[in-house]
Formats: structure tokens, C-alpha cells, sequence
């Protein structure tokens, strides 16, 4: 009876567990193992590598990744995840910490500025792509920011200053290069990454603002009693209660960052030219659009090289953030 | 007491954002309903008495309202496999001891990190082999996806929730006799509801939100609405009209369910993963 009772108890765990890893091995782990075997092979989508017929096998061994790495496409694309892999968070951070600290400072209307920010949190962005683009409008009777600029005579303005190129109007299509010496930086990027700032600051300011409510009151007056002022306030007081919301927010924006996809797709399909193609971005169109060509393989070892990088990038933050949850 | 800031410096300040955040919605709201031949002189001086909602009408005939019922199976049953596997599953992380918790978690919370990239290439002929590439079988398969790719956000925000209920109220429903099972269906899941739907929105939000899944692994009659959207984005076509009210009917839900559930996601935002 009693062997029977714990025997059960240890099965337990594993029939809760169970269900959701079954799909998960379906759809996560074997899909991952099948992406990084295949690597290995030469193979096109018309054809694709398949455990089911090892006779179809084209073994090129670590030469998808040797061709990758040596390929201006895929440096082009890295350079321009790496665009979104700064810019974004920093963004993200720098606009929705500060809002986030002015909503908690106000008296009243609180709820009303929080939903203004936190409302596009909801759009996709996708979505959020398709609306800029109204935005960015090159025609002054249609776009907005090109009517405003259009009023000072700006909008069809280009500036040189130091290494920078800005050709204003055209946001979307050539807006200009940062010269960085060993790197040009299309601005088009940038334009592209406003947008899903817009959409996505909500996530910020709202998980700030949750966290703000767990700053303890007492610790405020307490430095308020010692003299602080504002800003030694908010740096010494309130962003150390803050440390794991920023840790999410920052987070779950590099993640966003590198997967990004859906808003380049809809906006500027990777141009002009490749001026604002992702590595996501890349990979989808080796595979699923040069249906004929066997870049199978290639765009597999851009998958697995993404997925290390995000690792590497991720892991001491995601550390950090389960030992603050504990 | 909270610090004082001079008050018009705040409050302008967060006009002048919240005016930053609002054009673009505005934009969309007000082409979406005017004619055509008002927004392309610009509507901000638009005559809105012609405002007319015949926009939406004639995008949901041109086919948005398939790729919406899409969007929308898509989003239930996966928000829905999602919601009972992943509870049951982040109840023994929270709640119970066993000999490979450590190494499942860890495998399960990856699906936080790493790139859906990693999985997209191999599921296509992947759902030939499953028979999951034709028909209605195609919203199981889209939705078992989302399902695993869901699996460390519900973990990572669910076990805050399960691990929050104090030990006693557990342990007195087992001496009443009750199984894990009932233990977890009486009394952990009534008790974590604001948790579980702040995850209900987050991955309701998600899932309708995608566009590379729903445009890689589904055919053109079952694809979401994200794609239908992009598809209308034709720049020598000057049809700004329906494209407007397209966007507008898809941000709509998520924006609706947000709405209705904001209280529950705020609380359970206060209460879960931030606190710590």
C-alpha cells in the first residue's frame, strides 16, 4: 500500500508535466534537432531534408555555415539585426521607464496616460507597420509627418552633418547613412524601429508602473527625511526596487529584437534593395521564396547561428532573472 | 507621500507624449472613415461630413472577414491547449518534487529565448508527415505550434502564480482526500484566475499577432488576418481606404479583450513575475 501510494506520487509530476512537453517535443525539440541536422546537408525546399529517405542526402558537412559566413548578404543582415538589437531595447527603456516614472508622479489622470501608452501594446506590429506607413507617407497631403515638416519647408530637406546623411521625406525608402568608418548604418532601420518602439513601450511602462506600486513608501520618505532630491530619488530609491521589471522589459526586448520580422515584411519588404533586411528576414526568403535553389541548408545555418547568438546574449540576463525570482 | 515634481513640466510632458502616441491611431481611425478622394487631400482637413463607414464594408467583402474567422479559430485553440497544458504543467513545477524538474523546466523556458526561427524551416514538410498541411487540420497544427512555442511565457508566468498559494490550504484539501488532481482543479485554479488571465492576454495578443507562422505554415485559405493585411499593402494601388479599416479591424480584438480583462492582467502583473 504504501510502496503503491509514493510509486504514484512519483508518477504524478509526469502526468501533469506530460501533455505540454509531448507537444513541445513534437513542435519545439524535434523541429530544433531537425534545423540544426540539417544544416549539415545541401537541400532546397522543394526537396527538403527529411529524416524519412537518407538516400536523398547531400552531406556538405560545416560548408552551409563556411558559405554563410563569408557571404555580404548575410553580414548586411547582421549588421542590421545588430541595428535592432541595440536600438530597440535602448528605446524601449529610455521611453517607457521615464513615462512610467512622470504617470506615477502625477495626481491625477494617471490611468488615462497609461492607457494612451500602454493601448498599441495590443497592435501587432505588423499592424503597427501598416499604420506608420500612413505616417511616413512621402506625399505632404497624405502623410502627416511630412505635412508637419512641409510647414517649415523641411520636408523635402537633406543634411550632412559629420558622417551623417539624412534625406527627410523619403522615410522609408532612402532616408539616409550614418558613416561609422567600419560600418554604414541605413537609417531606413531606424525608421522601422520607431514604429515597433510605439507598439511596444506599453509592455514597459505598463510593467514599471506595476512595479513602481512595490517601492516602498517608507524607503521614499525615509531618503525624502535625508535630503534626496528628485533624481537621487528615482536613481537611488526607486531604481533598485525596479531591477527585475527592468530586467523583464529589457528582455523580452533583445528577444523581440533578433525574431523581428513581421513589421519589415509589411513596411519595407527588406529594402530598398537590402537596405533593411533582418537575418529573419533573410533566412524566410533563402527558403521559402527561392523555392527552386538548394539554400535549404544555408538558411538552416543562419537559424542555428541566430539561435546561438541569442543564447550567448540572452543566457546571463534570463540567469539573473530566475535567481530574482526565487 | 511621493516627490513633488512642478506639476505643468509633468503634465506637459505627458501631453506631448500621449499626443506622439495618438496621431498614429488617429490617422488610421479618421482615413478608415473617410472616402477616398477626402483622405488624399490630407484628413486633417477632411470634410467629416462625409465620414461614412462603407470602407469596412467593402474591406470585410474583399475577404478580411475569412482571414478574420481565422485569426480568431487560430487564436481560441491555441490560447486554449496552451491555457490547460501549460496550468497542469506549471502546477508540479510550482507545487511538487520530481527527479527531472530541473532539466524539463530548463528545456521548456528555452522556447523564451531562442528564435522561432530555429523551428520554421522543418515544420513545413514536418505537417506533410503529421497530415497537418491541408484542410481545417491546418488551425490544430498552427495552434500546437503556438502551443509549444508558448510553453516557457506560461511556465515562467504561471508558477509565480501556483507557488504563491500558501502551503496549508493545499495540504488541508489532501487530508480531506482529495487527489493532486482535485487538489489542483478545486483549489489552485479558482485561486490563481488573475494570474491565468493576465497569460490569457498575453497570449491571446501573441498568437493573433503573429504573421511568420500563419504566412509559412498555412495555406492561402486559412491563413490570419496579419497576412490578409500585408497582402492589401499594394503601393500602386491606391486603396489607403481599405487598408485603413483593415488595420483597424485588427487591432480591434486583442484591443477589446485587453480592455475588458485590463484589471485582471494589472493584478496579475502586480502579483506575479515583476514583484519577484
Amino acid at each position: 500500500m504504501r510502496a503503491n501510494s509514493s510509486h504514484r506520487a512519483a508518477v504524478t509530476p509526469y502526468l501533469f508535466v506530460g501533455p505540454l512537453f509531448l507537444v513541445f517535443a513534437l513542435f519545439y525539440l524535434w523541429p530544433t534537432i531537425a534545423t540544426v541536422a540539417s544544416s549539415a546537408f545541401r537541400w532546397g525546399m522543394l526537396n527538403p531534408w527529411q529524416t524519412q529517405n537518407p538516400a536523398d542526402w547531400q552531406f556538405v558537412g560545416l560548408s552551409n555555415y563556411a558559405d554563410t559566413l563569408n557571404s555580404g548578404d548575410f553580414w548586411n543582415a547582421a549588421l542590421n539585426s545588430a541595428i535592432w538589437l541595440i536600438v530597440f531595447p535602448t528605446l524601449v527603456l529610455a521611453t517607457s521607464f521615464p513615462l512610467a516614472i512622470l504617470i506615477w508622479n502625477t495626481r491625477r489622470g494617471a490611468s488615462f496616460f497609461r492607457s494612451v501608452f500602454v493601448i498599441p501594446m495590443t497592435i501587432s506590429l505588423s499592424a503597427a507597420g501598416v499604420i506608420w506607413s500612413f505616417i511616413y507617407n512621402p506625399d505632404v497631403n497624405k502623410g502627416v509627418l511630412n505635412a508637419v515638416l512641409h510647414v517649415f519647408g523641411l520636408d523635402k530637406a537633406s543634411f550632412v552633418f559629420g558622417p551623417l546623411e539624412l534625406h527627410a521625406g523619403r522615410w522609408l525608402s532612402d532616408p539616409g547613412i550614418l558613416h561609422l568608418g567600419f560600418a554604414d548604418i541605413r537609417l531606413v532601420n531606424l525608421f522601422i524601429i520607431i514604429p515597433a518602439v510605439w507598439a511596444f513601450a506599453g509592455f514597459g511602462v505598463i510593467t514599471f508602473s506595476a512595479g513602481l506600486t512595490s517601492v516602498p513608501a517608507e524607503l521614499i520618505d525615509a531618503a525624502r527625511v535625508d535630503g534626496a532630491g528628485r533624481l537621487q530619488l528615482v536613481r537611488h530609491v526607486v531604481m533598485p526596487s525596479l531591477r527585475p521589471s527592468i530586467l523583464v522589459v529589457g528582455v523580452v526586448s533583445v528577444i523581440f529584437a533578433l525574431r523581428t520580422f513581421d513589421i519589415v515584411f509589411v513596411t519595407t519588404g527588406g529594402g530598398p534593395a537590402q537596405d533593411s533586411e533582418v537575418l529573419a528576414m533573410l533566412l524566410w526568403k533563402q527558403v521559402f521564396q527561392f523555392l527552386d535553389t538548394p539554400q535549404g541548408g544555408l538558411a538552416a545555418a543562419i537559424a542555428v547561428l541566430m539561435s546561438v547568438a541569442m543564447i550567448v546574449i540572452a543566457m546571463p540576463y534570463i540567469r539573473a532573472t530566475l535567481k530574482e525570482q526565487r | 507621500m511621493k516627490s513633488r515634481w512642478p506639476m505643468f513640466a509633468l503634465y506637459g510632458v505627458l501631453s506631448v507624449a500621449s499626443i506622439f502616441w495618438l496621431v498614429p491611431v488617429a490617422t488610421v481611425a479618421m482615413i478608415s472613415i473617410l472616402p477616398l478622394d477626402q483622405s488624399s487631400k490630407g484628413w486633417w482637413h477632411a470634410d467629416l461630413s462625409t465620414a461614412t463607414l462603407a470602407n469596412y464594408g467593402r474591406v470585410w467583402e474583399h475577404g478580411l472577414s475569412g482571414y478574420t474567422l481565422n485569426s480568431l479559430i487560430i487564436s481560441l485553440l491555441s490560447v486554449a491547449i496552451t491555457v490547460v497544458l501549460g496550468t497542469l504543467a506549471a502546477y508540479a513545477f510550482a507545487r511538487m518534487a520530481f527527479r527531472l524538474k530541473g532539466t524539463l523546466y530548463f528545456l521548456l523556458i528555452t522556447t523564451m529565448i531562442v528564435p522561432v526561427q530555429i523551428i520554421l524551416i522543418p515544420l513545413v514538410p514536418w505537417f506533410r508527415t503529421l497530415g497537418l498541411n491541408q484542410g481545417s487540420a491546418q488551425y490544430l497544427g498552427i495552434s500546437l505550434v503556438h502551443t509549444a512555442f508558448g510553453a516557457g511565457w506560461a511556465l515562467f508566468m504561471l508558477i509565480g502564480f501556483f507557488s504563491q498559494i500558501p502551503d496549508e490550504v493545499l495540504e488541508s484539501a489532501r487530508i480531506d482526500g482529495a487527489s493532486e488532481f482535485q487538489a489542483f482543479l478545486r483549489i489552485a485554479l479558482p485561486l490563481s484566475v488573475p494570474g491565468i488571465i493576465s497569460f490569457v492576454i498575453i497570449d491571446f495578443v501573441f498568437v493573433w499577432n503573429d504573421l511568420l507562422m500563419g504566412l509559412t505554415l498555412l495555406d492561402s485559405d486559412h491563413r490570419p488576418l496579419t497576412v490578409g493585411l500585408a497582402n492589401l499593402q499594394a503601393p500602386q494601388l491606391n486603396q489607403d481606404d481599405i487598408i485603413s479599416a483593415g488595420s483597424i479591424l485588427a487591432i480591434l480584438p486583442p484591443l477589446i479583450l485587453f480592455a475588458i480583462l485590463n484589471r485582471y492582467y494589472v493584478r496579475g502583473l502586480f502579483a506575479g513575475a515583476v514583484k519577484g
